[in-house]
Protein backbone atom coordinates (compact mmCIF):
# COMPACT_ATOMS: atom_id res chain seq x y z
CA UNK A 1 0.00 0.00 0.00
CA UNK A 2 2.80 2.38 0.86
CA UNK A 3 4.31 1.72 -2.52
CA UNK A 4 0.99 2.40 -4.18
CA UNK A 5 0.59 5.73 -2.44
CA UNK A 6 4.13 6.75 -3.24
CA UNK A 7 3.55 5.94 -6.84
CA UNK A 8 0.81 8.54 -6.85
CA UNK A 9 3.12 11.22 -5.61
CA UNK A 10 4.31 12.55 -8.89
CA UNK A 11 7.00 15.18 -8.49
CA UNK A 12 5.43 18.57 -8.38
CA UNK A 13 6.73 21.29 -10.60
CA UNK A 14 7.79 23.92 -8.19
CA UNK A 15 6.55 27.37 -8.99
CA UNK A 16 4.69 26.44 -12.16
CA UNK A 17 1.70 28.68 -12.51
CA UNK A 18 2.07 30.31 -9.13
CA UNK A 19 1.44 33.88 -10.18
CA UNK A 20 -1.54 32.73 -12.21
CA UNK A 21 -3.03 31.04 -9.21
CA UNK A 22 -3.19 34.29 -7.31
CA UNK A 23 -4.87 36.02 -10.22
CA UNK A 24 -7.29 33.14 -10.66
CA UNK A 25 -8.25 33.24 -7.04
CA UNK A 26 -8.92 36.92 -7.17
CA UNK A 27 -11.11 36.42 -10.18
CA UNK A 28 -13.22 33.91 -8.27
CA UNK A 29 -13.70 36.48 -5.55
CA UNK A 30 -14.60 39.11 -8.11
CA UNK A 31 -17.24 36.89 -9.65
CA UNK A 32 -18.85 36.74 -6.26
CA UNK A 33 -21.92 34.80 -5.28
CA UNK A 34 -24.49 34.62 -8.04
CA UNK A 35 -27.80 36.30 -7.58
CA UNK A 36 -29.86 33.36 -6.51
CA UNK A 37 -33.07 32.06 -5.14
CA UNK A 38 -32.75 30.48 -1.75
CA UNK A 39 -32.97 26.89 -2.95
CA UNK A 40 -32.79 25.52 0.56
CA UNK A 41 -35.93 27.46 1.40
CA UNK A 42 -37.70 26.13 -1.68
CA UNK A 43 -36.83 22.57 -0.69
CA UNK A 44 -38.16 23.33 2.80
CA UNK A 45 -41.47 24.45 1.32
CA UNK A 46 -41.76 21.32 -0.72
CA UNK A 47 -41.13 19.33 2.45
CA UNK A 48 -43.56 21.20 4.68
CA UNK A 49 -46.42 22.14 2.33
CA UNK A 50 -45.88 20.12 -0.83
CA UNK A 51 -45.50 23.56 -2.47
CA UNK A 52 -45.88 22.98 -6.19
CA UNK A 53 -44.68 26.45 -7.19
CA UNK A 54 -41.50 26.12 -5.16
CA UNK A 55 -40.96 22.72 -6.71
CA UNK A 56 -41.48 24.10 -10.19
CA UNK A 57 -38.77 26.70 -9.58
CA UNK A 58 -36.43 23.99 -8.36
CA UNK A 59 -37.30 21.90 -11.39
CA UNK A 60 -36.72 24.68 -13.88
CA UNK A 61 -33.37 25.53 -12.38
CA UNK A 62 -31.94 22.12 -11.58
CA UNK A 63 -33.38 19.65 -14.11
CA UNK A 64 -31.56 21.22 -17.11
CA UNK A 65 -28.35 21.43 -15.11
CA UNK A 66 -28.53 17.83 -13.96
CA UNK A 67 -29.08 16.89 -17.58
CA UNK A 68 -26.13 19.02 -18.65
CA UNK A 69 -23.81 17.51 -16.06
CA UNK A 70 -24.89 13.95 -16.87
CA UNK A 71 -24.23 14.56 -20.56
CA UNK A 72 -20.78 15.85 -19.70
CA UNK A 73 -20.14 12.76 -17.60
CA UNK A 74 -20.88 10.51 -20.57
CA UNK A 75 -24.59 9.66 -20.33
CA UNK A 76 -26.69 9.43 -23.48
CA UNK A 77 -29.33 12.10 -23.98
CA UNK A 78 -32.13 9.70 -22.96
CA UNK A 79 -30.25 8.61 -19.87
CA UNK A 80 -29.48 12.19 -18.88
CA UNK A 81 -33.16 13.12 -19.33
CA UNK A 82 -34.32 10.14 -17.29
CA UNK A 83 -31.82 10.83 -14.50
CA UNK A 84 -32.83 14.50 -14.41
CA UNK A 85 -36.53 13.62 -14.09
CA UNK A 86 -35.96 10.86 -11.55
CA UNK A 87 -33.71 13.14 -9.51
CA UNK A 88 -36.44 15.74 -9.32
CA UNK A 89 -38.97 13.11 -8.22
CA UNK A 90 -36.52 12.10 -5.48
CA UNK A 91 -36.06 15.76 -4.51
CA UNK A 92 -39.82 15.94 -3.91
CA UNK A 93 -39.93 12.68 -2.00
CA UNK A 94 -36.79 13.24 0.07
CA UNK A 95 -37.29 16.96 0.65
CA UNK A 96 -37.93 16.33 4.35
CA UNK A 97 -34.48 14.72 4.63
CA UNK A 98 -32.65 17.76 3.35
CA UNK A 99 -30.75 19.55 6.07
CA UNK A 100 -29.51 22.97 4.95
CA UNK A 101 -27.07 23.00 7.89
CA UNK A 102 -25.06 20.12 6.46
CA UNK A 103 -25.11 20.52 2.70
CA UNK A 104 -25.93 23.08 0.08
CA UNK A 105 -28.92 22.36 -2.14
CA UNK A 106 -26.79 21.83 -5.30
CA UNK A 107 -24.50 19.32 -3.55
CA UNK A 108 -27.51 17.48 -2.11
CA UNK A 109 -29.22 17.31 -5.48
CA UNK A 110 -25.96 16.23 -7.09
CA UNK A 111 -25.68 13.26 -4.72
CA UNK A 112 -29.21 12.14 -5.63
CA UNK A 113 -28.43 12.36 -9.35
CA UNK A 114 -25.12 10.58 -8.85
CA UNK A 115 -26.79 7.69 -7.00
CA UNK A 116 -29.46 7.38 -9.67
CA UNK A 117 -26.82 7.26 -12.37
CA UNK A 118 -25.05 4.47 -10.49
CA UNK A 119 -28.36 2.59 -10.19
CA UNK A 120 -29.13 3.09 -13.86
CA UNK A 121 -25.83 1.57 -14.93
CA UNK A 122 -26.25 -1.37 -12.60
CA UNK A 123 -29.80 -2.01 -13.69
CA UNK A 124 -28.68 -1.99 -17.26
CA UNK A 125 -26.10 -4.63 -16.35
CA UNK A 126 -28.78 -6.88 -14.98
CA UNK A 127 -30.09 -7.43 -18.46
CA UNK A 128 -31.30 -10.93 -17.88
CA UNK A 129 -33.57 -9.88 -15.06
CA UNK A 130 -37.11 -8.87 -15.72
CA UNK A 131 -37.71 -5.20 -15.07
CA UNK A 132 -41.26 -4.50 -14.11
CA UNK A 133 -40.91 -0.96 -12.89
CA UNK A 134 -40.39 1.73 -15.46
CA UNK A 135 -39.08 4.15 -12.89
CA UNK A 136 -35.64 4.33 -11.36
CA UNK A 137 -35.74 3.15 -7.76
CA UNK A 138 -34.67 5.57 -5.08
CA UNK A 139 -31.07 4.91 -4.29
CA UNK A 140 -30.55 3.50 -0.84
CA UNK A 141 -28.91 6.06 1.37
CA UNK A 142 -25.56 5.18 2.75
CA UNK A 143 -26.03 4.37 6.41
CA UNK A 144 -23.56 6.29 8.50
CA UNK A 145 -22.25 5.61 11.96
CA UNK A 146 -23.00 7.97 14.83
CA UNK A 147 -19.46 9.36 14.62
CA UNK A 148 -19.93 10.40 11.05
CA UNK A 149 -23.44 11.73 11.58
CA UNK A 150 -22.35 13.84 14.53
CA UNK A 151 -19.53 15.44 12.67
CA UNK A 152 -21.74 16.35 9.71
CA UNK A 153 -23.00 19.64 11.06
CA UNK A 154 -19.68 20.74 12.52
CA UNK A 155 -18.00 19.88 9.28
CA UNK A 156 -20.19 21.89 6.96
CA UNK A 157 -18.50 25.23 7.62
CA UNK A 158 -15.07 23.69 7.57
CA UNK A 159 -15.71 22.07 4.20
CA UNK A 160 -16.98 25.31 2.74
CA UNK A 161 -13.87 27.10 3.99
CA UNK A 162 -11.56 24.39 2.65
CA UNK A 163 -13.07 24.56 -0.82
CA UNK A 164 -12.53 28.29 -0.90
CA UNK A 165 -8.86 27.72 -0.20
CA UNK A 166 -8.38 25.61 -3.29
CA UNK A 167 -6.97 27.64 -6.12
CA UNK A 168 -9.10 28.06 -9.23
CA UNK A 169 -6.61 25.86 -11.10
CA UNK A 170 -6.98 23.14 -8.53
CA UNK A 171 -10.76 23.13 -8.46
CA UNK A 172 -10.77 23.14 -12.26
CA UNK A 173 -8.70 19.95 -12.52
CA UNK A 174 -10.79 18.29 -9.82
CA UNK A 175 -13.92 19.21 -11.72
CA UNK A 176 -12.64 18.02 -15.08
CA UNK A 177 -11.02 14.86 -13.83
CA UNK A 178 -13.53 13.53 -11.32
CA UNK A 179 -16.85 15.23 -11.93
CA UNK A 180 -16.77 15.36 -15.72
CA UNK A 181 -14.60 12.23 -15.86
CA UNK A 182 -12.42 13.54 -18.64
CA UNK A 183 -9.23 11.60 -19.36
CA UNK A 184 -6.00 13.31 -18.36
CA UNK A 185 -4.72 13.85 -21.94
CA UNK A 186 -7.98 15.60 -22.78
CA UNK A 187 -7.64 17.84 -19.73
CA UNK A 188 -4.06 18.62 -20.73
CA UNK A 189 -5.13 19.80 -24.17
CA UNK A 190 -8.19 21.65 -22.86
CA UNK A 191 -6.07 23.61 -20.40
CA UNK A 192 -3.01 23.80 -22.65
CA UNK A 193 -0.70 22.26 -20.05
CA UNK A 194 1.56 19.18 -20.17
CA UNK A 195 0.10 15.83 -19.12
CA UNK A 196 2.52 15.64 -16.19
CA UNK A 197 1.21 18.94 -14.91
CA UNK A 198 -2.36 17.63 -15.00
CA UNK A 199 -1.36 14.67 -12.86
CA UNK A 200 0.68 16.70 -10.41
CA UNK A 201 -1.99 19.36 -10.16
CA UNK A 202 -4.63 16.75 -9.31
CA UNK A 203 -2.33 15.23 -6.69
CA UNK A 204 -1.63 18.67 -5.29
CA UNK A 205 -5.33 19.50 -5.12
CA UNK A 206 -6.08 16.22 -3.35
CA UNK A 207 -3.29 16.77 -0.82
CA UNK A 208 -4.27 20.34 -0.24
CA UNK A 209 -7.91 19.51 0.35
CA UNK A 210 -6.99 16.71 2.73
CA UNK A 211 -4.50 18.94 4.58
CA UNK A 212 -6.89 21.83 5.02
CA UNK A 213 -9.67 19.54 6.19
CA UNK A 214 -7.34 17.78 8.63
CA UNK A 215 -5.70 20.84 10.01
CA UNK A 216 -8.96 22.41 11.06
CA UNK A 217 -10.19 19.23 12.68
CA UNK B 1 -12.42 2.77 16.54
CA UNK B 2 -9.20 4.46 15.55
CA UNK B 3 -8.68 4.34 11.84
CA UNK B 4 -5.14 4.85 10.70
CA UNK B 5 -5.17 3.67 7.09
CA UNK B 6 -7.34 5.52 4.60
CA UNK B 7 -8.06 5.19 0.88
CA UNK B 8 -5.97 7.36 -1.45
CA UNK B 9 -7.70 10.71 -2.06
CA UNK B 10 -8.18 10.00 -5.77
CA UNK B 11 -10.23 6.96 -4.86
CA UNK B 12 -12.34 9.03 -2.46
CA UNK B 13 -12.88 11.68 -5.12
CA UNK B 14 -13.97 9.05 -7.64
CA UNK B 15 -16.26 7.60 -5.00
CA UNK B 16 -17.82 11.01 -4.33
CA UNK B 17 -18.31 11.64 -8.04
CA UNK B 18 -19.90 8.22 -8.55
CA UNK B 19 -17.21 6.93 -10.89
CA UNK B 20 -16.21 3.74 -9.13
CA UNK B 21 -17.33 0.33 -10.23
CA UNK B 22 -19.66 -1.47 -7.88
CA UNK B 23 -17.19 -3.59 -5.88
CA UNK B 24 -14.88 -0.63 -5.26
CA UNK B 25 -17.77 1.65 -4.45
CA UNK B 26 -19.01 -0.85 -1.88
CA UNK B 27 -15.67 -1.17 -0.08
CA UNK B 28 -14.83 2.54 -0.13
CA UNK B 29 -18.42 3.31 0.92
CA UNK B 30 -18.25 1.09 3.98
CA UNK B 31 -14.97 2.75 4.99
CA UNK B 32 -16.38 6.25 4.46
CA UNK B 33 -19.55 5.44 6.41
CA UNK B 34 -17.40 4.75 9.47
CA UNK B 35 -14.62 7.29 8.98
CA UNK B 36 -15.45 10.94 9.78
CA UNK B 37 -12.20 12.11 8.18
CA UNK B 38 -12.88 10.52 4.80
CA UNK B 39 -16.58 11.37 5.00
CA UNK B 40 -15.53 15.01 5.25
CA UNK B 41 -13.31 14.69 2.22
CA UNK B 42 -16.11 13.06 0.25
CA UNK B 43 -18.52 15.83 1.19
CA UNK B 44 -16.00 18.41 0.06
CA UNK B 45 -15.91 16.77 -3.37
CA UNK B 46 -19.72 16.64 -3.38
CA UNK B 47 -19.78 20.36 -2.70
CA UNK B 48 -17.42 20.91 -5.62
CA UNK B 49 -19.68 18.73 -7.76
CA UNK B 50 -22.71 20.75 -6.72
CA UNK B 51 -20.88 23.91 -7.70
CA UNK B 52 -19.89 22.34 -11.03
CA UNK B 53 -23.54 21.49 -11.66
CA UNK B 54 -24.51 25.10 -10.99
CA UNK B 55 -21.96 26.27 -13.55
CA UNK B 56 -22.74 23.75 -16.24
CA UNK B 57 -24.44 24.80 -19.45
CA UNK B 58 -28.13 23.94 -18.85
CA UNK B 59 -29.50 21.51 -21.43
CA UNK B 60 -33.22 21.86 -22.27
CA UNK B 61 -35.36 19.22 -20.69
CA UNK B 62 -38.23 17.49 -22.54
CA UNK B 63 -41.17 19.92 -22.85
CA UNK B 64 -43.60 17.64 -21.01
CA UNK B 65 -41.05 16.65 -18.36
CA UNK B 66 -42.51 18.69 -15.52
CA UNK B 67 -46.00 17.28 -16.03
CA UNK B 68 -44.66 13.78 -16.29
CA UNK B 69 -42.67 14.22 -13.10
CA UNK B 70 -45.74 15.58 -11.30
CA UNK B 71 -47.89 12.68 -12.41
CA UNK B 72 -45.27 10.19 -11.30
CA UNK B 73 -45.13 11.93 -7.94
CA UNK B 74 -48.92 11.72 -7.61
CA UNK B 75 -48.87 8.02 -8.37
CA UNK B 76 -46.68 7.37 -5.33
CA UNK B 77 -45.96 10.52 -3.35
CA UNK B 78 -44.20 8.78 -0.47
CA UNK B 79 -40.70 7.55 -0.56
CA UNK B 80 -40.54 3.91 -1.51
CA UNK B 81 -37.46 2.54 0.13
CA UNK B 82 -36.48 -0.91 -0.96
CA UNK B 83 -36.64 -3.28 2.01
CA UNK B 84 -33.25 -4.68 2.91
CA UNK B 85 -32.62 -8.26 1.92
CA UNK B 86 -33.34 -9.82 5.27
CA UNK B 87 -31.84 -13.12 4.21
CA UNK B 88 -28.92 -12.49 6.46
CA UNK B 89 -28.79 -13.13 10.14
CA UNK B 90 -25.35 -11.53 10.19
CA UNK B 91 -26.25 -8.37 12.07
CA UNK B 92 -22.61 -7.62 12.67
CA UNK B 93 -22.15 -6.75 9.05
CA UNK B 94 -22.13 -3.07 8.14
CA UNK B 95 -25.57 -1.75 7.07
CA UNK B 96 -24.30 -1.07 3.55
CA UNK B 97 -23.91 -4.82 3.05
CA UNK B 98 -27.48 -5.59 4.05
CA UNK B 99 -28.68 -4.54 0.61
CA UNK B 100 -26.63 -7.26 -1.00
CA UNK B 101 -27.15 -10.96 -1.33
CA UNK B 102 -24.20 -12.73 0.21
CA UNK B 103 -23.36 -16.25 -0.86
CA UNK B 104 -22.53 -19.27 1.25
CA UNK B 105 -19.22 -19.47 2.99
CA UNK B 106 -16.67 -21.64 1.29
CA UNK B 107 -13.24 -22.72 2.29
CA UNK B 108 -10.39 -21.47 0.13
CA UNK B 109 -7.35 -22.69 1.99
CA UNK B 110 -6.61 -23.86 5.53
CA UNK B 111 -7.82 -21.17 7.94
CA UNK B 112 -9.24 -19.11 5.11
CA UNK B 113 -12.85 -18.91 3.94
CA UNK B 114 -14.82 -16.52 1.80
CA UNK B 115 -18.40 -15.48 1.03
CA UNK B 116 -19.01 -13.93 -2.36
CA UNK B 117 -21.13 -10.79 -2.53
CA UNK B 118 -23.58 -10.76 -5.39
CA UNK B 119 -23.07 -7.69 -7.55
CA UNK B 120 -25.00 -6.47 -10.59
CA UNK B 121 -22.26 -7.56 -12.97
CA UNK B 122 -21.69 -4.05 -14.29
CA UNK B 123 -18.04 -4.01 -13.27
CA UNK B 124 -15.07 -6.31 -13.55
CA UNK B 125 -14.09 -6.46 -9.89
CA UNK B 126 -15.47 -9.02 -7.49
CA UNK B 127 -16.40 -8.38 -3.89
CA UNK B 128 -16.30 -10.89 -1.09
CA UNK B 129 -15.99 -11.29 2.64
CA UNK B 130 -12.77 -12.99 3.63
CA UNK B 131 -12.38 -14.64 7.00
CA UNK B 132 -8.99 -15.80 8.19
CA UNK B 133 -8.14 -17.65 11.36
CA UNK B 134 -6.25 -15.84 14.14
CA UNK B 135 -2.51 -16.01 13.80
CA UNK B 136 -2.66 -17.35 10.28
CA UNK B 137 -0.08 -16.22 7.84
CA UNK B 138 -1.22 -15.69 4.32
CA UNK B 139 1.06 -16.81 1.58
CA UNK B 140 3.20 -14.16 0.11
CA UNK B 141 1.26 -12.87 -2.82
CA UNK B 142 0.90 -10.12 -5.32
CA UNK B 143 -1.99 -9.17 -7.55
CA UNK B 144 -2.56 -9.09 -11.25
CA UNK B 145 -5.05 -6.27 -10.64
CA UNK B 146 -5.98 -4.09 -7.70
CA UNK B 147 -7.21 -5.20 -4.34
CA UNK B 148 -9.10 -3.01 -1.91
CA UNK B 149 -9.40 -4.44 1.57
CA UNK B 150 -11.39 -3.11 4.48
CA UNK B 151 -11.01 -4.71 7.90
CA UNK B 152 -14.36 -5.34 9.60
CA UNK B 153 -13.15 -7.39 12.56
CA UNK B 154 -9.81 -8.50 13.92
CA UNK B 155 -6.59 -7.33 12.33
CA UNK B 156 -3.72 -8.17 10.05
CA UNK B 157 -0.26 -6.74 9.58
CA UNK B 158 2.16 -6.56 6.71
CA UNK B 159 5.07 -4.31 5.86
CA UNK B 160 2.60 -1.43 5.37
CA UNK B 161 1.63 -1.55 9.04
CA UNK B 162 -1.10 -2.97 11.22
CA UNK B 163 -4.66 -2.91 9.92
CA UNK B 164 -7.52 -3.03 12.43
CA UNK B 165 -11.29 -2.48 12.12
CA UNK B 166 -12.10 0.35 9.70
CA UNK B 167 -8.61 0.37 8.19
CA UNK B 168 -8.36 0.37 4.44
CA UNK B 169 -5.59 -1.32 2.50
CA UNK B 170 -4.88 -0.58 -1.13
CA UNK B 171 -2.88 -3.15 -3.04
CA UNK B 172 -1.97 -3.20 -6.68
CA UNK B 173 0.30 -5.26 -8.85
CA UNK B 174 3.36 -3.46 -7.55
CA UNK B 175 2.82 -4.68 -4.04
CA UNK B 176 4.13 -7.95 -2.72
CA UNK B 177 2.86 -8.61 0.71
CA UNK B 178 2.51 -11.30 3.24
CA UNK B 179 -0.14 -10.42 5.78
CA UNK B 180 -0.16 -12.02 9.21
CA UNK B 181 -3.51 -12.16 10.96
CA UNK B 182 -3.57 -10.84 14.52
CA UNK B 183 -3.91 -13.27 17.42
CA UNK B 184 -6.92 -11.56 19.00
CA UNK B 185 -9.47 -13.36 16.87
CA UNK B 186 -10.45 -14.18 13.32
CA UNK B 187 -9.98 -11.40 10.82
CA UNK B 188 -13.02 -10.51 8.71
CA UNK B 189 -12.35 -8.33 5.71
CA UNK B 190 -14.44 -6.89 2.92
CA UNK B 191 -12.45 -7.21 -0.28
CA UNK B 192 -12.86 -5.87 -3.81
CA UNK B 193 -10.54 -7.47 -6.27
CA UNK B 194 -9.81 -7.24 -9.95
CA UNK B 195 -7.58 -9.79 -11.58
CA UNK B 196 -6.27 -12.72 -9.58
CA UNK B 197 -4.11 -13.31 -6.61
CA UNK B 198 -0.70 -14.47 -7.66
CA UNK B 199 1.05 -16.64 -5.14
CA UNK B 200 4.76 -16.09 -4.88
CA UNK B 201 7.37 -18.49 -3.65
CA UNK B 202 7.76 -22.17 -4.25
CA UNK B 203 4.88 -23.34 -2.10
CA UNK B 204 2.66 -20.60 -3.40
CA UNK B 205 3.29 -21.60 -6.97
CA UNK B 206 2.59 -25.15 -6.03
CA UNK B 207 -0.76 -24.51 -4.40
CA UNK B 208 -1.56 -21.29 -6.25
CA UNK B 209 -3.69 -23.01 -8.87
CA UNK B 210 -5.86 -24.51 -6.13
CA UNK B 211 -6.48 -21.33 -4.24
CA UNK B 212 -9.40 -19.87 -6.08
CA UNK B 213 -10.05 -16.35 -4.98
Amino acid sequence: MIAAIRALEVPIRAGAGLPRRVVARLSIGARGPKAQVDWAESIGRVASDGDREAFKRLFEHFAPRIKGLMLKAGCSSDEAEEIAQSTMIAVWRKAHQFDPATAGAPAWIFTIARNLRIDLFRRRARTERLQTDSELPDAPDQAETADVLMSRVQDAARIAAAIKQLSAEQSTVVRLSFIEERPHPEIASALGIPLGTVKSRIRLAMNRLRDILDEEA
Amino acid sequence: MTISHHPPEELLADFAAGNLEEAHQLVVGVHVAGCPRCARFVRAIEQLAGAAMEDVEPVPIAPDAFDRVMSRIHLSPAETAAPPLASDIDHDLPPALRNYRIGKRRRVAPGLSMRPIELSGSGSARAFLLRSAPGSRMLEHSHTGTELTLVLEGSFSHEGGRFGPGDFDYGDDEVDHRPIVGDEGPCLCLVAMTGDLRMNGFLGRLIGPFVRL
